[in-house]
Order: C-alpha cells, then sequence, then structure tokens
C-alpha cells in the first residue's frame, strides 16, 4: 500500500471507527443540560445496539432498526427518568446500574438466541444501508473525498443530528427552558416550566440517541456476536468524557470526536503509519498503544481541572448537574 | 389561570419505619426474582432448577464443594471490603465512583512489592509490605479527586471516572508491554504474561480439612467491624456524619470541612486499594481483569445497604452469592452465561429503589386533608 494510501485509510477510519461517540455524546449533552447526569450510557447503547440490530435484520431495514434502536435505548432513558426524577433516586447509582443492567441484558438476548443469531449479510438491506455514500463530484477530490464525502449515511446523520442539537439547545426558547432547568430547576419550575415533562422528554430523547450510536457499533462490527466483549466496548464510558472535553456543546462534540478518535484509531495504525512515513512518523510506533487509548481520559481530567481552576465551574457544565430536584425541598 | 390542585403531591415521610422498610426491600427482590425467572423461562430454562443451582452455589453434587466455597470467598472478600470502603466517601456525599481505578492501582502497588521484596524479605515483612503500599497508592488516587474538590471545587463523580481508565491502561502497559524494566512479567514467555508471586507474597490459608480458608477473609471481616466503631463511637466519625448532613452546619461548628474530606477519602480510597492488594495476594498474579467490576457493584451494594456497615455485608454476601451462583448455575446452560447475574443484579436494584421510594415518601391525593408538616 501506497504511503497516501495509509494516510487517506487512517483518516477514513477516524470517521467510520468513532461515530457513535458522536451519538453517545449528543445524547449525553442533551440528557445534562437538564441537569441529569446520566452513567448509563454504556449500557443503554448496548440495549439499542442489540435490539436495533435483531429488528433490523428480522425486517430487512434500516429504517426500522434504527428506529428500534432509538426505542429500546429511550426505554433505558425512560427507566432512568422514572427512578430519578419520579422516585428521586441517586443518579450515579441509577445510571451504574443501567449499565450492568444493560450490557446484563446484551449478553443475555445475544447467548439466549445462540446459534439462531442472524448474520449481518443476511439482510441486505443493513449491508447496503452501511456501505459508503459518495456525494457526487466532491468523493472524488483526493483523501478529502474518501475521508469525508464517501461515508455512510449513518454518518452524515450523526453530524445532522449534532448540529441540530445545537441549534434545538441554544437558539430556540424550548432549549432555553432545558438548559434553565440545567442550571436552577427551582428558578425554572417557578416561572411555571413543566419540569416533570421537560425532563422526561430530554431523558429519553437523549438516551434514544445513544442508542442510535449503539446500532451504528452494531453494524460497524459486522453484527458478530462474540460473547466475550461488548460491541460498545467502553465508547459509552469515552462519550461521557467526551461531554466534558466538549464543554457540553454539541458541535463542540464534532471536533471532539474526531480528536478523540484520532487517538483511537492512533492506537491500531501507529505501526502502519510509521512504516509508511519512517521518517516524519517513525517515533510513533516507539509510543505505547495503551497510551493512545488512555489520552481521552488524561485529556478530559486535565480538561476538568483547568477549568475548574480557572473559573472554579467549566463555562457549558450545568449548575445543577447531579442534583436531584425535590419541589418541597426548597 | 389553572388553579387546580394536581392529582396528587409527594410528601417526604416524617419517619421511617424501620420494620417497613425491610419488608418493602424483600418484595422489590422477590419482584426482581420473578421478573427473572419469567426471562429464563423465555429462554426454555427451568428457572426453579436455576435458581436452586444458583442459591447453593451448586454445591450438592459436586464432589469438590470446598472449591466452591473458596471461590464464594475469592468474590466476596473484594466486594464486601470496596463496599464498606466506598460508603466512607459516599457518607460525606462525596461521589467516589473510583472504585476501580483504586483498586487496581492498589493491586500494581502490591505486585511492586512482592516483586521488589519477594526473594530479601521473609513471608511477614512482604506481606506487611504490600499491604502498605497498595493502602498507600489507593488513597493517592483518591486524594487526587478529594484534594482537586476540595481546593478548586472539582466534580468528584467525573474526576474518578477518568482515574479509572488511566489506571486500567497503566495496568495494560505494565501486563501487555515487554522490557528489562518490567518487573510484573515473567521471562519465559514468548507473549508478555504476567508473572507469578514468589511464595512469600502469596496470602497464607489455614487448612481445615480439605478447605483452605483464605485469611484475608478474618482480615476483611475485622477491617469492617473497626470501619463500624470508627463511623459509631470516634470523634471522626461524627464529623463524618455532620458533614454529611450539612457541610454548612459542620462549618458553623467549628469543623474543618475540607479536613475532614480529604481524610475521609483517603480512608476509604485507601481501604479500596487495600481490596486490591489482598485480590493479587491471594490469586498470586496479577492480571488485566484484575478488578471485576467490583468498584461499579461496591457502589451499587453501598447504595442498596443504606451505607450501613451490618447491611453492606449482608448485601455483599446475596449479591456474592447471585454472581458466583450465577457462574455456576450457567455453565449447565449453553444458552445462559454468567452474566445474568448482571441482568437480574439490575433489575434487583431497580426495584429496590422503587421500594426505597415508597419508604421515604407518601402521595398525598387531591382532597385529602392537608398534612400539617412538622
Amino acid at each position: 500500500m501506497s504511503a497516501m494510501n495509509v494516510l487517506t485509510l487512517f483518516l477514513f477510519n477516524i470517521v467510520v471507527y468513532n461515530i457513535p461517540l458522536l451519538y453517545g455524546t449528543v445524547g449525553e449533552i442533551i440528557t445534562e443540560k437538564t441537569g441529569s447526569l446520566n452513567l448509563g450510557v454504556e449500557g443503554t447503547m448496548a440495549v439499542g445496539a442489540i435490539f436495533g440490530y435483531l429488528a433490523g435484520c428480522y425486517t430487512n431495514s434500516l429504517l426500522v432498526g434504527l428506529l428500534v434502536s432509538f426505542l429500546a435505548a429511550g426505554a433505558c432513558g425512560l427507566l432512568f427518568a422514572v427512578l430519578t426524577v419520579s422516585l428521586q433516586a441517586n443518579q450515579n447509582v441509577t445510571g451504574l446500574t443501567i449499565t450492568t443492567f444493560g450490557t446484563g441484558l446484551y449478553f443475555f438476548v445475544g447467548k439466549g438466541l445462540g446459534s439462531d443469531w442472524p448474520g449481518m449479510q443476511g439482510s441486505s438491506a443493513l449491508v447496503n444501508g452501511f456501505a459508503p455514500l459518495e456525494i457526487p463530484v466532491l468523493s472524488r477530490i483526493p483523501v478529502v473525498g474518501k475521508v469525508l464525502f464517501s461515508q455512510n449515511v449513518l454518518v452524515y446523520l450523526g453530524i445532522v443530528i449534532a448540529v441540530a442539537a445545537w441549534f434545538y439547545l441554544s437558539r430556540t426558547r424550548v432549549g432555553l427552558r432545558v438548559r434553565a432547568i440545567g442550571e436552577n430547576p427551582a428558578a425554572a419550575d417557578s416561572v411555571g416550566v413543566n419540569l416533570l415533562l421537560y425532563k422526561y422528554v430530554h431523558l429519553v430523547l437523549g438516551a434514544g440517541i445513544m442508542g442510535l450510536g449503539g446500532f451504528y457499533m452494531a453494524l460497524n462490527m459486522g453484527g458478530s456476536f462474540e460473547g466475550s466483549n461488548c460491541w460498545i466496548n467502553g465508547y459509552g464510558w469515552i462519550a461521557i468524557a467526551l461531554v466534558i472535553f466538549a464543554n457540553w456543546n454539541t458541535v463542540y462534540a464534532i471536533l471532539g470526536t474526531l480528536v478523540f478518535g484520532f487517538f483511537n484509531t492512533l492506537q491500531i495504525y501507529s505501526g502502519s503509519l510509521a512504516n509508511a512515513f519512517p521518517g516524519p512518523l517513525g517515533w510513533l510506533s516507539a509510543i505505547p498503544s495503551q497510551l493512545y487509548q488512555a489520552l481521552p481520559f488524561i485529556i478530559t481530567a486535565i480538561v476538568l481541572v483547568a477549568s475548574s481552576v480557572r473559573s472554579k465551574k467549566l463555562g457549558g457544565q450545568p449548575a445543577a448537574l447531579g442534583l436531584n430536584y425535590f419541589r418541597e425541598d426548597r | 389561570m389553572n388553579n387546580r390542585q394536581p392529582l396528587f403531591r409527594v410528601v417526604k415521610k416524617n419517619q421511617v419505619d424501620g420494620r417497613k422498610v425491610i419488608l418493602s426491600y424483600l418484595i422489590a427482590v422477590a419482584v426482581a426474582l420473578v421478573l427473572g425467572a419469567a426471562l429464563l423461562a423465555l429462554m426454555k430454562v427451568n428457572p426453579l432448577d436455576f435458581y436452586s443451582k444458583m442459591i447453593t452455589l451448586g454445591i450438592p453434587g459436586n464432589r469438590y464443594p470446598a472449591r466452591s466455597v473458596e471461590g464464594f470467598i475469592r468474590l466476596f472478600v473484594p466486594l464486601l471490603l470496596v463496599s464498606v470502603a466506598l460508603s466512607l466517601s459516599f457518607r460525606m456525599r462525596f461521589w467516589n465512583v473510583g472504585g476501580e481505578g483504586q483498586f487496581i492501582v492498589g493491586a500494581i502497588c502490591a505486585a511492586a512489592a512482592a516483586f521488589l521484596l519477594g526473594d530479601v524479605l521473609p513471608t511477614p515483612l512482604v506481606l506487611l509490605a504490600m499491604v502498605v503500599s497498595a493502602a498507600l497508592g489507593g488513597g493517592l488516587m483518591g486524594t487526587i479527586a478529594s484534594a482537586l474538590k476540595v481546593r478548586y471545587g472539582t466534580s468528584e463523580t467525573l474526576m474518578t471516572l477518568m482515574l479509572n481508565y488511566i489506571a486500567l491502561y497503566l495496568l495494560r502497559f505494565f501486563g501487555e508491554t515487554q522490557g528489562a524494566w518490567n518487573i510484573f512479567l515473567t521471562d519465559d514467555s514468548a507473549r508478555p504474561r504476567f508473572e507469578t508471586f514468589p511464595d512469600s507474597a502469596q496470602m497464607p490459608t489455614i487448612e481445615i480439612g480439605s478447605f483452605s480458608l483464605d485469611v484475608s477473609l478474618l482480615v476483611v471481616v475485622v477491617l469492617c467491624v473497626l470501619v463500624y466503631i470508627y463511623l459509631k463511637y470516634t470523634k471522626h466519625g461524627y464529623e463524618i456524619a455532620v458533614v454529611g448532613d450539612s457541610p454548612n452546619t459542620a462549618r458553623y461548628a467549628g469543623m474543618k470541612v475540607g479536613r475532614v474530606v480529604m481524610r475521609t477519602v483517603f480512608i476509604s480510597a485507601a481501604l479500596v486499594g487495600l481490596a486490591g492488594g489482598f485480590y493479587v495476594s491471594s490469586a498470586g498474579a496479577l492480571s488485566t481483569s484484575v478488578t471485576n467490576n467490583v468498584g461499579w457493584t461496591g457502589v451499587i451494594v453501598a447504595w442498596m445497604a443504606k451505607l450501613s456497615p451490618v447491611g453492606i455485608a449482608v448485601t455483599s454476601v446475596l449479591i456474592t452469592v447471585l454472581q458466583y451462583g450465577c457462574q455456576v448455575a450457567s455453565t449447565t446452560y449453553p444458552n445462559i452465561d454468567s452474566n445474568f447475574a448482571n441482568l437480574l443484579q439490575g433489575m434487583i436494584l431497580f426495584a429496590v429503589l422503587t421500594a426505597d421510594f415508597t419508604a421515604r415518601y407518601s402521595l398525598v391525593w387531591r382532597g385529602a386533608n392537608k398534612e400539617v408538616s412538622a
């Protein structure tokens, strides 16, 4: 493979492999903007992934797969909402339990199907739906065309959702109310915002978007269920870190996905990149791959500390993040 | 505009009846188990058969029952200690979800002590060095988060979460990188593999017939009793209670809240690290999956038990039965694996959280006489 091809493939895969992070992050940002810290991203994505994939296979439809993954993951969000909003349960504990429960359910369904597991090759709609969609003209630009304009349709969908979420949260009246709830629920309550409705809708919406990311991962893994590792494989946790890195802004999340994705993919490609460009990039292979994997978390920790040192509060972090609101406690 | 009363509203109960709480918890667990049974039946597995194998840990009909009990204890010891340790942080509303990372660092430190001193010092001193370094390592991990929280208000939930993964990849780095400097790997394997500890670094056991009792169980039980006494009968324990209840009250009473938080989180994280040290010493080697998710499960156990040391002891036994029992029972059924324990554990906690709400709050319907709140 020529050196240029390696570089193109590397850049292409940064996008392909890491878009699920964007879905997870956008979902978590919508969740956190209402003041709820849902640590169940990993489990929510797993539930969305397996049910979306199975539904997509059985009906041979990409759209049904997307819809079911959204609904299944949304059900996890609903569960989180019922427990933390209505039943005043602790958010950290509930979120962690959703992760435990979700991955448990994932393996239960997958193992339970055993040899009845449907292969992705049997579903032409999923295979074709996940194939690269070449945008006319633009996709023929060298390198950039391949990297940015011949991706599968779910990549574009993820970016559209991220931009739409940004517009919704920061440019609409409803989005303003959402942010108000996250900053000061008592104040929002006193001016008549329907807290219950807002919280429920956005916790379900956020979780549903995470589920789409799970569905993406299922397709990206070719739908093969191995039984030892979950498809989501820690992406849910990276998404939680990415929310901080993106400063609770869904457009920055696109950028953040590429930065985290860069390290994530470098871990696989450092060897071949070092071979292709022995002069300038030869040192890449000398760095242990675990450092690349740890870097997203190290960077996030530094961002977290730096911004709290500077202002005692992160810019985009909702002030009431992680706190339950009970009207009579005021 | 609209001055109709809502259909019902939620009111905090003034007093909580302890017996009712326990009853509602039992109902919750039963509901979750029934749901689990329905799922098992869906997979064409006889639920009664599965549950009975799970609860008895597969001991009846097992040729080596002692091995089952030893396996149970190996899972139980870290879970108990980690849950008790985390509850110390939670009592002050310090959300230490860094159990995984603190456990890993404790394990790495203990292993380092084992390899560096194992062939030099006699067994008791080696074990002592391992225990001390594990506690210091874990405690230091906790202190990073608590110092930042106290000094700059950095979110401890997010910080400890990040540290978990940094610790995990550090462990993987040690486990996957060969080199003369790497004392953790064995020399006689072409592929990177963790070295077994020298004999002097292995946790001693007491042989009772064919059963060998891991000494760490006794140590951990003693530690838990000490934590109970610490919380209930010492000045420090009182300070933790006041800070947890209201940091402002504590401040007005002249307590140095920051210092109490730092001290307690250090103890909490050090105990988690200690659990990591005990675990590797019992297992006799490091592994990249050394935590077995105990840092996460510990959070759930501590919360389910409402942070009471006695409750944690009972809950850890139950959760370990669930996990080890599922492991054993799932070997009989090809289409169920040990992850069923996670599913069941999740459902139990969801049910318990619901039960907890009914114990703490009550619903007042529209038109009912208004309660006079005290």
